[in-house]
């Protein structure tokens, strides 16, 4: 297909991994966080990483809408579901996603009617379809899905349609970075940039990064030859002592985002004070509820929320992963008691998760070198 | 539309969107019909990326079609790299 094919040709993916060697300082370890969970399953999938210098090192980042939900909040999605006369939907990951004691699909399988749907536009057919149940969609997603969510409620407003709500877990992915650039436990020298979320909001965003931390980042585009281009934009940087935003996916990113889109988030959703990232805690104005004109398709106003806070099980070093402290495969239980089938973190259940994009493909690299 | 089989990712349970074609356009309603790479059909919204016409690639997410998907290739696209203004 245009577009893609051409993204995935292996000789012009050679030729940009011969000028990355040619790049790099020899002496120089590089840390470079890919922060969108996209990025996690595009290195993973074509071996980006198997044709870097060793001292290249992707960190993976906290970009995957699924793995930083917080087990509390899919408890609260668990009790809507169980509400009598609801319809419960949501994306197919999250039904996978464990809560405290269980997960929507158990739920499910217990007789809650919880529904997949590819869009909130789904959810909102669901509810005119069925105008004597209660629809819930739960939202969840970075700032590339929000604007679909808000073009829903609009038209949910538009229809009259009350017996649809919302229960909003939206981020935001600038204040996470801006908590990892602060955490002292993460050294990261700079970034390949989320290009669907820079889509939405555009590129200005990230001017933080080189500004007030001076690390380089290059917005990125999600195939292969994307991903290069990107590390090598920012290995080009570091080399030159340089710190900037650079769009590698100006073919699609403009530099000010989609305004349209900017403008209906504005209007159906406003900051949370606080909300809960699996991993790194509590983050002050880093998620979306809805506004006050949306308040009545406000499923945490509609019904009564549990708001359960629950700690991640012990064994389970999601957090850490997120973090980009620790690898995938370092995590105790990594391919043992959680795998895919069996997940018992997020990073594990979402394609985009480092654990089961490295679970599903980079483990047999691995296992190569070892060999 | 794609299955949610981590395998082959998911386009709604991701933070990627993937390019569709639009077949049939519903101005009136601000949908469109549109096609991804295998051929499956979904309705998409269109609001953020109006007016769209017949054979167009946008690119869609959960949905919504976020952006159109422009014509560069890889070895233009190092010439369009662009620093910030």
């Amino acid at each position: 297909m245009r577009f893609v094919d051409e993204f995935r040709d292996a000789e012009l993916g050679r030729a940009l991994a011969e000028e990355i060697h040619a790049t790099v300082e020899p002496e120089r370890h590089y840390k470079i966080m890919e922060v969108c969970g996209g990025h996690t399953h595009a290195i993973y999938k074509y071996g980006v990483d198997d044709l870097l210098p060793s001292n290249v090192e992707f960190v993976h980042g906290p970009g995957c809408p699924v793995c930083v939900i917080p087990m509390g909040r899919v408890d609260d999605g668990i009790a809507l579901a169980r509400e009598p006369g609801v319809i419960f939907t949501c994306f197919g990951d999250m039904l996978r996603v464990p809560g405290s004691t269980e997960t929507l699909l158990d739920a499910k399988a217990q007789g809650a009617d919880v529904r997949i749907v590819y869009s909130p536009l789904d959810a909102l057919r669901i509810a005119k379809e069925n105008p004597g149940r209660e629809v819930v969609f739960f939202a969840i997603g970075f700032e590339t899905t929000a604007p679909s969510t808000a073009l829903t409620l609009r038209r949910a407003k538009a229809e009259g349609a009350r017996n649809f709500s919302v229960i909003c877990s939206h981020v935001t992915i600038v204040p996470p970075l801006r908590a990892l650039l602060e955490s002292p436990e993460v050294r990261l020298d700079g970034f390949i940039g989320p290009g669907h979320v820079a889509t939405v909001i555009g590129a200005r965003p990230f001017q933080f990064i080189p500004e007030q931390y001076g690390k380089p980042l290059a917005i990125s585009g999600f195939e292969p030859l994307d991903v290069l281009q990107s590390v090598l934009m920012v290995l080009r940087q570091l080399v030159e002592a340089r710190a900037e935003v650079e769009n590698q996916y100006a073919r699609v990113v403009p530099w000010e985002g989609n305004p349209r889109a900017l403008e209906i988030m504005d209007e159906v959703f406003t900051l949370r004070d606080r909300f809960e990232w699996r991993g790194l805690g509590f983050i002050s104005e880093s998620a979306l509820r809805l506004s006050d004109d949306y308040a009545e398709w406000d499923a945490e106003e509609r019904f009564a929320v549990p708001d359960v806070r629950v700690a991640d099980p012990k064994a389970c070093q999601c957090g850490e992963v997120l973090r980009g402290v620790i690898k995938p495969w370092e995590c105790k239980v990594f391919g043992t008691a959680c795998t895919p089938e069996r997940p018992i973190g997020t990073c594990m259940v979402s394609s985009e998760g480092a654990c089961a994009a490295y679970y599903n493909y980079g483990r047999f690299a691995r296992e190569r070198e070892v060999v | 539309m794609t299955d949610c089989v981590a395998a082959h990712g998911c386009i709604t349970c991701g933070d990627e969107a993937i390019p569709m074609r639009v077949a049939i356009v519903d101005s009136e309603r601000g949908l469109a019909l549109c096609s991804d790479a295998e051929g499956r059909r979904s309705s998409v919204e269109t609001a953020l990326v109006e007016p769209v016409q017949p054979g167009e690639l946008l690119l869609v997410h959960a949905g919504t079609a976020l952006a159109r998907a422009p014509g560069s290739q890889p070895a233009e696209s190092a010439a369009v790299g662009e620093t910030a203004p």
